[in-house]
């Protein structure tokens, strides 16, 4: 678990700062310049944090509020919600946008640590990971162009399909829904998985050497070995690439916008997509806050029920 | 899982994984107008050179790539030693409360992008922000600094205390204390923020397509989506062109700076 909480003190005990140490001791507190001496040290942070983050959220949350078309705005309260409720659009992207969570989920994860752990001390084993982990170092929007040029209608994924022979799996995969929605998972879970397996080696190297020799000599091996012993040891690993995956793919944008723009009709829209459309395409600016408040909620919920049923006590405080 | 079985699987991946690399490499390589309306398996010409000055100059991406990498370093450097300055003053400076600053500060790493969008250009549009260097520059500081001051900060609680008193008994100031002293031992720690920040600034699409729109100010991801959309006046070997050119910073970051690469996401796994 290391890796992943670089710098977080390894001791359990409390950690004594030297500031904490000053606050007892009056000759030095002296000599650190009393308390408002260190605010010019967080001013910088604050500023900028508090303009153009802390107050644009709760800017967003009050503008929900409100029927604003970016010129003119009348208050209307839980409007904008309830209108929400009703809209096909909404109910579109949101299933769309719970497709993208639960295949970012099974995809990437799942491919991410049977190649970690299939590709792990074997030979060549680092090629494999290598080509895998590339996708990921390059970013989301040349990865979309990529993969647009793989599925257009005359695009490569047609192509190979029908050199295979395979001519009734054709699609014109980005103009038909659900096709489009699925094309680009499967696209994202090409760029994505990398990190996955990147994550699981690290878990992976991290399993003592001592528990799989005892596994191995009370006669386990290959399958059982896996489910019993090192997914166990993965756990941790695992609850880290499950939560980041639930998080960003609520998050996918840049993918879908390059891809479709959120069409044809807006059928492969997610929320993020919603949200972006409304407000800056169509001048639904309040309604576009709301979509944006409630995409907010079911990240930060989500995130938060997560973390809190899956983090192991050591790393909850 | 079988040897052999294994063996296959790993194979497959690799190939699944490698071939649309290999068709972006291969088809950057056509002629623009050479192009014969299908992908190309083979590669047969070498235009790569033309393909890209094509995708650099005419399509702009030439000057929106200066771009980012201006708002990428700059922005990077920025957001770390800001948020080193606010990590110092939570960690080792006596501020009152600092568990609320620092959760103030956090808080910014974990909404969604979207929920800053239509205030930020409302904000720019009224202080003539909008469209400017400047005004991307501020929000690319300002949204690197939540999660670099949590890397930071983080790192700089397990530096010993004795260290920070020993420094304060000999009488330097605080800024002596942190630049000769904090900023030297947290290096690794701050390239690592500084590459993760890198990264994710060069990468950013959505701030680039809301806050700015003409190519002097448009960060490289932007331009290579307006190039894309333009797909059929310039042709898929120019746009292919400009996802390569787009991504030789990023990998190059990745290839050299592995570890410090690596540290940076799978810090951000926490």
């Amino acid at each position: 678990m290391s890796a992943f909480t670089t710098g977080r003190p390894r001791r359990r005990i409390p950690v004594r700062t030297p500031a904490g140490g000053a606050r007892h001791n009056g000759r030095q507190s002296r000599k650190m310049g009393g308390p408002l001496a260190a605010f010019p040290w967080l001013l910088p942070a604050l500023a900028l944090v508090g303009v153009l983050l802390v107050y644009p959220f709760f800017r967003s949350v009050y503008g929900s509020l409100f029927e604003d078309n970016g010129f003119s705005r009348s208050f209307v309260g839980l409007d904008n919600y309830s209108r929400l409720a009703e809209d096909p659009i909404f109910s579109r992207s949101l299933l769309n946008t719970l497709m993208w969570v639960a295949g970012t989920l099974l995809l990437p994860v799942l491919l991410g640590l049977l190649i970690a752990v299939a590709t792990y001390r074997m030979r060549f084993g680092g090629v494999a990971q290598l080509l895998v982990v590339l996708p990921y170092a390059i970013s989301g929007a040349a990865t979309a162009v990529l993969w647009n040029f793989m599925l257009t209608t005359d695009g490569a994924v047609n192509q190979m399909l029908r050199a295979f022979g395979l001519d009734g799996l054709t699609h014109s995969w980005l103009l038909e829904w659900p096709h489009n929605t699925l094309a680009m998972i499967v696209a994202s879970t090409w760029q994505g998985t990398g990190l996955n397996v990147v994550l699981f080696v690290i878990g992976l190297r991290a399993i003592p050497r001592e528990t799989v020799e005892a596994a191995s000599l009370d006669g386990a091996s290959g399958w059982r070995m896996f489910l019993y012993v090192t997914l166990p040891q993965l756990r941790a690993v695992t609850v880290v690439v499950v939560g980041m995956a639930i998080v960003n793919s609520l998050k996918a944008f840049d993918m879908i916008w390059i891809l479709t723009k959120g069409g044809p009709s807006r059928s492969s829209e997610t929320l993020a997509l919603t949200m972006y459309r409304e407000t800056f395409r169509l001048f639904h600016v309040g309604y576009g806050s709301a979509i944006a408040v409630v995409l907010t909620v079911i990240v930060v919920a989500s995130a938060w029920l997560y973390l809190r049923r899956q983090m192991p006590d050591s790393a909850r405080n | 899982m079988g040897r052999s079985a294994r063996t296959v699987f790993v194979v497959g991946c690799a190939l699944l994984w490698l071939i649309p690399l290999y068709l972006l490499v291969v088809n950057a390589l056509i002629p623009a107008d050479a192009y014969p309306g299908e992908p190309s398996w083979l590669p047969e010409h070498f235009a790569l050179w033309d393909n890209l000055r094509t995708a650099w100059d005419e399509a702009a991406i030439g000057s929106s790539f200066v771009n980012s990498l201006i708002y990428a370093v700059v922005c990077g450097a920025a957001g770390v030693v800001v948020a080193a300055m606010a990590a110092f003053a939570v960690v080792v400076l006596p501020v009152p409360r600092p568990a609320a600053w620092f959760w103030l500060i956090y808080s910014g790493t974990v909404f969604p992008l979207q929920i800053f969008l239509a205030p930020l250009f409302g904000l720019y549009a009224d202080t003539n922000l909008y469209d400017s260097r400047l005004g991307l520059m501020l929000i690319y500081a300002a949204w690197a600094v939540p999660f670099a001051f949590f890397l930071i900060r983080n790192q700089m609680t397990t530096m010993p205390p004795e260290v920070t008193e020993a420094a304060l008994l000999d009488g330097a100031s605080f800024r002596r204390l942190f630049w000769q002293i904090h900023v030297p031992l947290l290096l690794p720690g701050l390239g690592a923020a500084f590459i993760f920040q890198f990264t994710a600034v060069w990468n950013d699409l959505l701030f680039g397509i809301t806050l700015s729109r003409s190519p002097e100010v448009q960060p490289v991801m932007a331009a290579l989506t307006t190039l894309n959309t333009a797909y059929g006046s310039s042709g898929p070997p120019v746009i292919l062109a400009g996802a390569l050119i787009v991504s030789v910073p990023t990998l190059l970051v990745f290839l050299v700076f592995r570890g410090l690469f690596l540290r940076g996401i799978t810090t951000n796994a926490s």
